[in-house]
């Protein structure tokens, strides 16, 4: 699912200080290559700015998978009928997989995967805030499958078409099974909305509490966000926060209001003379908070990733040959 | 058909009723399993035994009982004919594996012995499930024999592991009342022939895994194996089953 | 019952699994905890080549062989696949791509470098001159 939208910037980087930019020729045919619509590849030269920043960008991404199989994992028990209950567990069961997928990515890239879980539990590594909201009840599965899984195909399309090779790549495998959860997500919510009464009234109800951390899926506002050019340059963010919002309004509000569910904005609305929309502005801070730990679920999602993690260590230990060397994946 | 058709209605409800609590169980490791690639692995498993659940149930619809989502998501236990040995928790991966070798290899020899059934429609099912059971019986050999061979805290794991199921997966070969039938209409060739050749087919494994056989005889074998098949259960299943149906029983009569 | 001191979850398999609340969040996972990688190849269908999907994590070929089968074959087409070790695999870096560069020189290798047409066309454009020359 679920390229977090937004990538937490690290305060620390400034790519002056970059000891590889002063390499100009290398950065020259570099930039060149990017330019042209080539694709690096893990043994390329690449200036250690853009390795920082990719394993950073993929590392966010590969957690977000693995915590946001928790989510909707909360409901895999109790999935209602035969044709739910499979399709859940398969979705769930990809974003599994997506996690392997894109820690193999970012692995090409010289972090092995033992760091990034380390990272992940300790809170040094973020995944996207989204995750960090409970799903309360079975509706929340469905509006999570289908809106956040939306977001997250406008996000990783545009990722897609970026610079680095194995992200690409596994990009293109993610975006096919995502069109599965697409369908799927939707098919549960048009059942619920047109279903019976407490059916519609569950969805109306997920769909409420979820819009907020939908818009805040995509980042801070291009207003107040710092606007990295060395990042578009290099093909590692493809389209600003406010694009991808707007091109996700664009897509879904339609379709959810011809439902006949309500959005809880009253400022939400085409203005026609620009063609954009016109929302309330999300709480920004409140993204912030969440960040930072302060979410209703942060806690619970990290400790049960340790628990998962303690759990399956004498499997792993078991098996584990010291005789043997850790070679970066290749691609 | 007529003569054995609750003979063949009894075997499917209790290869169904195995599979869906089996299959459950399983699931609840999607997402928290030992590692990601084995994560992925046992999920796929699970979903074929739902799946292999739902083609049951749909082949009891067919003789006349309701649909399959009806038959999972609204009796409770007393109308389940599941084996105990599935009811159990999860407990931590050595118990789950195990469970799984032991089931599955069960699972294995039965579609087998099915493929010849006098039940087209159920012959036809195992021919189908075949290339499927083939994989989840390979994955079980190949995690079971390396646990066993690894290190002792994997070995001892794995044998206590295979003393506390292997009394319980006695319980699926739990005969009905409707043995005899089976077997002289050409249906299944019965619960003793198949425990025969379970038990030649798990010992090998299992001594081929530094593990050894606990010994079973009259006076330890264990009775909380049985009774599963007559519609008692242990006390896991209908708290499994509540939870199953948390959703669906807010109105059964809904389209979910 | 549960004691108070463990995380009550809204998923029941979370709160089954007894974790403690307020533990210090931090692990140590070491070197190789994640095993050694393997690299996957893929046939979709009877007659193709194999080729690279991916990379897994696995102690052995038979574990790496089991994962891949799901992780890179539970869609779609396939009917075999290759494990191998990524450390069993030399390569060369893409930054020698020169190695592979081919120049003019050695269009003797490539059915381009094969043009005969216009010798052919002039021999007959001569030899047919010749009969009609004859005639005459």
């Amino acid at each position: 699912m679920y390229g977090g939208g937004y990538i937490y910037e690290d305060t620390n980087t400034n790519n002056q200080n970059d000891a590889s930019v002063n390499d100009a020729a290398k950065l020259e045919a570099f930039e060149a290559r990017i330019a042209a619509g080539e694709k690096i590849e893990p043994s390329d030269w690449m200036p250690a700015d853009y390795r920082k920043q990719l394993i950073r960008m993929i590392e966010q991404h590969a957690h977000s998978e693995i915590i946001g199989a928790l989510p909707e994992g909360t409901w895999i028990t109790r999935a209602p009928g035969f044709k739910r209950k499979l399709a859940l567990m398969a979705k769930v069961q990809d974003e599994v997989g997506h996690a392997q997928l894109l820690y193999s990515a970012a692995e090409t890239l010289g972090k092995p995967r033992e760091d990034m879980i380390n990272d992940l539990i300790s809170g040094k590594s973020k995944y996207s805030n989204v995750f960090n909201y409970p799903a309360e009840t079975w509706a929340d599965t469905a509006v999570i499958a289908w809106l956040i899984d939306a977001g997250a195909i406008i996000n990783q399309v545009a990722n897609s078409k970026g610079s680095y090779g194995p992200y690409c790549r596994a990009l293109e495998r993610i975006c096919t099974e995502e069109s599965f959860h697409l369908k799927y997500g939707h098919d549960n919510v048009v059942f619920l909305a047109t279903g019976t009464p407490t059916q519609r009234a569950m969805v109306q109800d997920a769909l409420n509490r979820w819009w907020k951390p939908i818009m805040h899926f995509f980042g801070p506002s291009d207003k107040i966000s710092v606007h990295n050019t060395i990042m578009m340059r290099w093909k590692l963010k493809m389209a600003s926060n406010d694009d991808m919002r707007q091109k996700f309004l664009d897509m879904y509000v339609p379709k959810i209001w011809d439902l006949g569910l309500t959005i809880p904005d009253p400022e939400l609305r085409l203005d026609e003379a620009t063609g954009k929309w016109n929302y309330t502005e999300p709480d920004w801070e409140e993204f912030k908070r969440v960040i930072n730990g302060d979410g209703p679920c942060n806690k619970e999602r990290l400790a049960v990733r340790k628990m998962a993690e303690e759990r399956g260590e004498w499997v792993r230990k078991a098996l584990m040959k010291q005789e043997e060397r850790y070679i970066t994946p290749l691609a | 058909m007529s003569d054995n058709t609750q003979a063949i209605k009894n075997l499917l409800f209790r290869m169904a009723d195995d599979d869906l609590i089996i299959g459950h169980r399983n699931s609840e490791w999607t997402g928290l399993g030992p590692i990601l690639e084995e994560d992925i692995a046992f999920s796929s498993m699970a979903q074929d035994k739902l799946g292999h659940a739902q083609a049951l149930y749909n082949i009891l619809h067919s003789l006349g009982e309701a649909d399959a989502d009806t038959l999972a998501f609204t009796r409770n236990e007393k109308n389940f004919y599941c084996c105990h040995f599935v009811e159990y928790p999860i407990r931590d991966y050595d118990f789950s594996l195990m469970r799984h070798f032991l089931f599955d290899t069960a699972d294995a020899i039965r579609f087998d012995m099915l493929t010849n059934s006098s039940c087209q429609p159920l012959a036809n099912l195992a021919k189908k499930v075949r290339g499927e059971i083939k994989y989840h019986t390979m994955h079980a050999n190949i995690w079971i024999s390396q646990l066993g061979k690894a290190t002792d805290e994997s070995n001892i794991r794995m044998q206590a592991a295979l003393n506390e199921c292997y009394p319980l997966a006695l319980g699926i070969f739990e005969k009905s009342d409707y043995e005899s039938v089976l077997i002289d209409s050409g249906v299944f060739d019965g619960e003793e022939l198949l425990q025969k050749v379970w038990t030649d087919i798990v010992s090998e494994i299992i001594e081929k895994s530094n593990l050894k056989m606990p010994d079973i005889n009259e006076a330890n074998l264990s009775t909380l194996a049985f009774g599963g098949r007559k519609g008692y259960h242990t006390e896991f299943l209908q708290p499994l089953l509540d939870e199953m149906t948390e959703v669906y029983s807010i109105d059964p009569a809904a389209e979910w | 019952m549960k004691s108070d001191s463990t995380i009550k979850s809204l998923d029941p398999r979370i709160t089954r699994a007894d974790i403690p609340k307020d533990e210090n969040l931090s692990i140590n996972i070491t070197p190789l905890d994640q095993w050694q990688t393997y690299e996957v190849f893929h046939q979709a269908k009877k007659g193709d080549h194999h080729i690279h999907v991916g990379s897994l994590h696995a102690p052995n070929p038979e574990m790496a062989f089991l994962s891949a089968k799901e992780q890179y074959a539970r869609r779609g087409k396939c009917v075999n696949i290759w494990v191998v070790k990524t450390a069993d695999i030399f390569t060369t870096d893409f930054e020698d791509e020169d190695m592979y560069e081919t120049n003019n020189e050695k269009m003797y290798r490539e059915a381009g470098g094969y043009k005969v047409m216009e010798r052919i066309n002039k021999y007959k454009k001569e030899h047919k001159k010749n009969p009609e020359e004859a005639k005459q």
